[in-house]
């Protein structure tokens, strides 16, 4: 498996990056919601297919998965999941702004994970002069086999996983969730080479 | 005249952003906190004249840091400059004593702007 | 050809439905996908408004998703497996399927006109193959496991599912102060019958057994095979009258039962134990423990009786 190997420049640059993504996405969603984010700092890591499917298997109630394809140009391109206990999954209709029994809870999370997505990768991608298409969310299947089982197939297309913690709370109600960004190794130059682009301008 | 600058932010590159941002007219002495509360114990020991402030990071965030200010009556001009750009957090800064709410990635003629209306150039 | 005409000449070839609204959901455009499929009289749909052209349209849901595409500059989308379909299109698919309108995955854009007026575009893609198929690998999967709870012999629940059905049964039992009865019981002398008529034979005996006594339990009872010749029933809400007068009709059932096999009339009797959920019990398997004690005295006693749990010593015999 691949490692994305930062130096400490490129490790700072891709977190302000991240940051500057997550601000803006977190405003979007705020005032989509009509509601305040209290945001806390995403924190990054890389992680391996193999502690991936250990988080998820150790969950004891069973974790919900979006998973989101994402492309941009210069190769930029991967998976996007986000991983999180759906609790309180009533009060996510009325967070969305639906009645209740307007949308399934499946529904719910799927809504809820695109809006995540898309608005964090489009900021991410005009910070880096670039555009993301995507492709239609899907919620994986429940239990925890079937999502090991699913990542363990990724993970020939993939070669390296960058975690963003993302915690959100949003005012009385909070709700966490990981967002894993699945990036195949094509990728992971590129996105070296724009991060050294962008370093160069200092 | 020499102005004396602290930059506060848990980004390197942040920093040198702003840094790479301030107009060449400007004459001044800067020095670089990573987190609010090494900005805290400098503002307390020296004299600065602008404070250009983060509100995301450790340690101390840059609401603690606003309060902690305004609690001892030191009083930079405050500029705060994050990623973080809620309505709510703007307002919130302001009330706090920041001068202006600058958003993230920093940009040349918006941070030029703001020095000049308050008196910097 | 220029390149407008290339492009529109694409969008009215192209194997997908488009369709673009402005902000006052009226149809600005549509492609002549759509117009085949629509199967709607309407010689020009530009400037309606898209619920009476599509008047099938959730207007509530379909409004707030393509504000959310609005305000947020972003894609939204609408997969067949959380709607079966929005737009009700006639699908030219070969294979006959539940819908006589086709699955649809649609895809909503944002898209910036020049004067700066806002407009979505609604991909509109038929899905119904991958809805077919996708359903039909779901009832499989689900026989599949359905399969994996239930012993192939006498088509009752396994002992794993059964014992995980105790499990949860036993929680919820001591989570609502709710009754829980077991009743465990084995076929007397079955070695012998196995002796005498065979495996197949014996074999016969635990089928029919298994049919007679399913034909007295209630819904929610869960009725398992829990070794080669025991059963147990796990009787939610039932207290012990209700779990002895239960029992006894078992054991009735099966003595007066009469299996045919080959040239040969079988007749079987069965020794039953009882136990009902009692404040000592900690964990599931106590009341197991218990249920078989009593199946124990029952054997003990000279078969083909019921005995309850030693807490009460009352032992029913015919």
């Amino acid at each position: 498996m691949s490692e994305l190997n930062l130096n400490e420049d490129q490790q700072d640059c891709l977190q302000e990056i991240i940051n500057v993504a997550m601000g803006q996405a977190s405003d979007q969603l705020a005032r989509y919601l009509d509601t305040f984010v209290y945001l806390k700092v995403p924190s990054i890591e890389q992680v391996s297919t193999l502690s991936l499917i250990e988080t998820i298997n150790k969950n004891e109630k069973s974790v919900a998965v979006v998973s989101q394809g994402f492309f941009g140009y210069e190769g930029i391109r991967g998976e996007a999941l986000l991983m999180y206990q759906p609790k309180d999954s009533d009060r996510l209709a009325d967070l969305l702004g639906y009645e209740p029994d307007e949308l399934s809870v499946e529904e719910q999370i799927i809504d809820l994970s695109s809006i995540l997505t898309t608005t964090f990768l489009n900021v991410f991608a005009k910070q880096i002069d670039n555009q993301m298409s995507y492709s239609a969310p899907r919620l994986l299947a429940g239990s925890q086999t079937a999502i090991s089982d699913h990542l363990a197939q990724q993970s020939f297309n993939w070669d390296l996983a960058l975690k963003v913690k993302i915690t959100y709370q949003v005012t009385d109600y909070s709700f966490n969730c990981d967002m894993v960004l699945l990036i195949p190794e094509s990728a992971i130059n590129n996105i070296k080479a724009v991060i050294d682009r962008i370093l160069e301008e200092f | 005249m020499s102005f004396s600058v602290l930059v506060c932010d848990d980004s390197n590159m942040a920093r040198k952003q702003v840094l790479r941002s301030l107009p060449e007219q400007l004459s001044v002495n800067a020095q670089l906190a990573t987190n609010g509360q090494e900005a805290v114990d400098l503002l307390r020991s020296q004299k600065f004249d602008i404070l250009f402030l983060d509100l995301t990071m450790p340690v101390l965030d840059g609401l603690g840091v606003l309060q902690t200010l305004k609690d001892e009556n030191i009083t930079p001009a405050i500029f705060v400059i994050s990623a973080d750009i809620q309505p709510e957090m703007q307002t919130k800064v302001i009330e706090l004593g920041a001068k202006a709410f600058l958003r993230k990635p920093v940009q040349l003629d918006v941070l030029n702007q703001n020095l000049k209306s308050h008196g910097f150039i | 050809m220029s390149l407008d005409e290339i492009c529109s000449d694409i969008a009215n070839k192209l194997n997908t439905g488009i369709l673009i609204i402005d902000n006052e959901y009226k149809i600005v455009l549509w492609n002549r996908y759509l117009e085949i499929h629509a199967n709607k009289n309407i010689d020009n749909v530009k400037g309606k408004n898209i619920f009476e052209v599509f008047p099938e349209l959730p207007e509530k849901w379909f409004k707030r998703k393509v504000e959310s595409v609005f305000q947020l500059n972003a894609q939204s989308f609408c997969s067949w497996e959380q709607r079966h379909h929005l737009f009700e299109l006639q699908h030219t698919r070969p294979i006959t399927t539940n819908s006589h309108f086709m699955a649809q995955n649609c895809t909503f854009l944002p898209l910036e006109a020049k004067n700066n007026s806002q407009h979505v575009c609604i991909l509109i893609e038929d899905v119904t193959d991958v809805c077919h198929y996708q359903t039909m690998l779901n009832k499989t999967l689900e026989d599949l496991a359905q399969a994996n709870r239930i012993d192939g012999l006498t088509q009752v629940f396994n002992r794993k599912h059964w014992e995980e059905c105790l499990e949860k049964e036993f929680s919820r039992a001591r989570r609502y102060q709710h009754g829980l009865a077991l009743i465990m019981f084995d076929l007397d002398h079955f070695k012998l019958l196995n002796d005498t008529y065979g495996h197949l034979g014996g074999d016969k005996v635990l089928i029919e057994t298994a049919k007679v006594i399913s034909s007295l339990l209630r819904l929610g009872d869960l009725f398992g095979r829990y070794g080669g010749e025991e059963f147990a029933i796990i009787l939610p809400n039932t207290d012990k009258m209700g779990a002895i007068d239960v029992a006894e009709r078992i054991r009735v059932a099966i003595s007066e039962n009469v299996i045919k096999f080959q040239e040969s009339q079988i007749k079987v009797t069965a020794s039953v134990g009882v136990a009902i959920i009692n404040e000592n019990d900690l964990r599931y398997e106590d009341l197991i423990a218990n249920a078989d004690l009593a199946l124990y005295d029952a054997k003990a006693s000279g078969r083909n009786l019921v005995c309850f749990a030693k807490e009460v010593a009352e032992d029913y015999n015919i």
